[in-house]
């Protein structure tokens, strides 16, 4: 009779105790992976994700001897008529700080910084930012500017 | 991530041993009470534990990710004590199939430089992969109704499972060379704006190619799973609805015709539709696996207590079936969140590459593993018509073992950092 019970009790142990050790694997990685989510931006900037490198390339300018320069960034780059800008159009339709570019999660972002004549990719006026995927065209005022990595 | 490098994992690498020896003890005092004890299984299986020790301590020195071992270790627990339980003449072999697949693995690791650098090959990797699914057409043996088998004197491979690879990464490195002319609207028909044709010949091809194994080797799983990896890695690549709308046009026609054509093709769909007219004849195994959702319930008979047996290829195809009945509803849940974790690990892995080969290979390798749970999720719940195809890890086969330890290499081999991708 308490060889019958104990092994009873043994079975009705592993039985749960199956679906608590899947419970608690899967309570310990999600929080895991929940909490790594939020550490990815931190650890961008402390620079543990090694920058990829992009460039931009100029396809069209108001100067032509400016055709074909390439510029190469890693983490941002930003474009306007302001000297402070890493790129400087002398161009009466691009704004002070017009647009830039930034990394992150190891995916370049180009945002639009209020130009007053907008920023435009692949063709299409930017709302706010947008992801930029290689061989993208932007085009700021009479610029026209490829995006490669 | 670099956070957390230096903590231990021990909970995530104890959970798998943990439903192991739960599960085989059940299984023993089973055993003992009817006096059939019998552990003729633990040289392996102590083989099977070390060999995990090892290769996660080589992940950790090499920097290479660990979550993704661990998601695919509590899969494989969950499968090793399932066959213990439903077939437990094939526990041996399952065992022995595990050490190669985990022999395999680290193969993939300590070559990755070259096999990352298969994707610039990639009409030989074309070839090679209609060729690999190609050769059952013609050597090819019927096992369980489909025509997706190779023969080797003693045992027998199925090359659908292989052929995935190498569509990857086929995929991987046809679509980054050729995304921006895929992406070129050179004709327009209507809304669609379509490439010029010589560069979606390939892709037409592999969706020809599944439509051939769907029809003639009735192996309707591979086929969705293989037309899905390209449709996906398509729009992935290009973000074009376009590719979309021309695969489910490709897909409706196909399946109109097939179904007018081919008496297979009806039989499946009028399971599907109404299962109960023949419950007994060609929907057996579709009824029987729904008695065994439903009297599962939401907790489950409890592991040991079901009686799954009636369903036939419970150990294969509709081990999800037995998992529902005897864990209940929260265990398929849970089995179904870690799948659902290893994906978005995948992603994220995927997603911090470096080229965009290396980007779409990662994408390609979890999309892989999340259709084919899907597809045959689905199936056994009565939610698509059903289709043979293996839950990865869980259920029994060494071909789907061996391929889905490559692939898992695939995607710790992009996580390491000198691929660009980052390690936790």
């Amino acid at each position: 009779m308490t060889e019958g019970l104990v092994i009873k009790i043994v079975s009705v142990v592993a039985q749960y105790g199956m679906l608590l050790w899947l419970l608690y694997f899967v309570i310990q990685l999600g929080t895991r992976m929940w909490r790594d989510l939020a550490t990815v931006e931190s650890s961008d900037a402390a620079g543990t994700v090694s920058p990829s490198g992009a460039s931009l390339t100029v396809l069209a300018a108001e100067d032509e001897s400016l055709v074909g320069r390439r510029f190469n960034f890693d983490r941002k780059i930003t474009v306007g008529r302001g000297a402070d800008n890493d790129i400087v159009v002398a161009d009466a339709f691009a704004s002070h700080h017009h647009a830039e570019i930034t990394m992150r999660n190891n995916l370049y972002i180009i945002e639009d910084l209020g130009s007053a004549n907008y920023t435009y990719v692949n063709g299409r006026v930017l709302v706010g930012k947008a992801y930029l995927r290689p061989g993208d065209e932007i085009r700021i005022g009479l610029l026209a500017l490829k995006f490669a990595r | 991530m670099i956070l957390y490098m230096g903590q231990k994992n021990y909970a995530l690498l104890l959970a798998p041993l943990g439903i192991l020896l739960c599960g085989l003890t059940m299984l023993s005092a089973k055993d003992y009470a009817t006096g059939q004890l019998d552990f003729a299984y633990w040289p392996y299986l102590l083989t099977l534990i070390v060999a995990v020790g090892l290769i996660q301590a080589i992940l950790r020195r090499i920097g290479a990710d660990t979550w993704l071992f661990y998601c695919v270790l509590l899969l494989l627990s969950v499968g090793l004590v399932m066959i213990a339980r439903l077939a437990p003449d094939l526990f041996i072999p399952q065992l022995r199939w595990a050490i190669i697949g985990l022999l395999m693995f680290l193969l993939v690791l300590r070559f990755d430089q070259v096999i990352l650098k298969l994707t610039s090959y990639q009409y030989i990797l074309g070839l090679a992969c209609l060729t690999v699914l190609g050769l059952p057409l013609f050597f090819g043996t019927e096992i369980g109704g489909s025509l997706n088998w190779l023969v080797f004197g003693s045992f027998q491979v199925q090359p659908s499972e292989f052929g995935k690879i190498l569509l990857v990464f086929f995929l991987a490195g046809f679509l980054s060379d050729h995304a921006s002319v895929l992406k070129l609207p050179r004709y327009k028909l209507l809304f669609w704006r379509l490439p010029p044709p010589r560069f979606l010949a390939p892709l037409l091809s592999i969706w020809g190619m599944a439509l051939v194994m769907f029809v003639v080797q009735r192996d309707l799983g591979s086929a969705l799973l293989f037309f899905g990896i390209a449709v996906l890695m398509t729009y992935i690549a290009t973000g074009m609805m376009s590719y979309v709308a021309m695969a489910f046009g490709f897909f409706a026609m196909s399946g109109i015709l097939s179904y007018n054509l081919f008496n297979h093709v009806r039989v499946r769909l009028a399971i599907w539709l109404d299962p109960w007219a023949d419950p007994t004849g060609m929907a057996y195994q579709v009824v029987q696996s729904l008695f065994a959702f439903g009297s599962g319930g939401v907790w489950g008979v409890g592991f040991g207590q079901g009686s799954p047996r009636f369903i036939p290829e419970v150990h294969t195809d509709f081990i999800f079936s037995a998992i529902a009945e005897e864990l209940g509803l929260i265990g398929s849940w849970l089995l179904l969140l870690v799948y659902a974790l290893f994906f978005f690990r995948a992603v994220k892995i995927a997603l911090a590459c470096r080229g965009e080969d290396k980007i779409l290979l990662g994408l390609g390798v979890g999309i892989a593993f999340f259709l084919q749970t899907f597809i045959i999720v689905a199936g056994v719940t009565k939610f698509l018509p059903l289709t043979g195809i293996t839950l990865p890890f869980v259920s029994y086969g060494g071909s789907s073992m061996v391929s889905g330890f490559i692939l898992l290499g695939i995607l710790a081999a992009l996580s390491r950092r000198k691929n660009g991708g980052e390690t936790a």
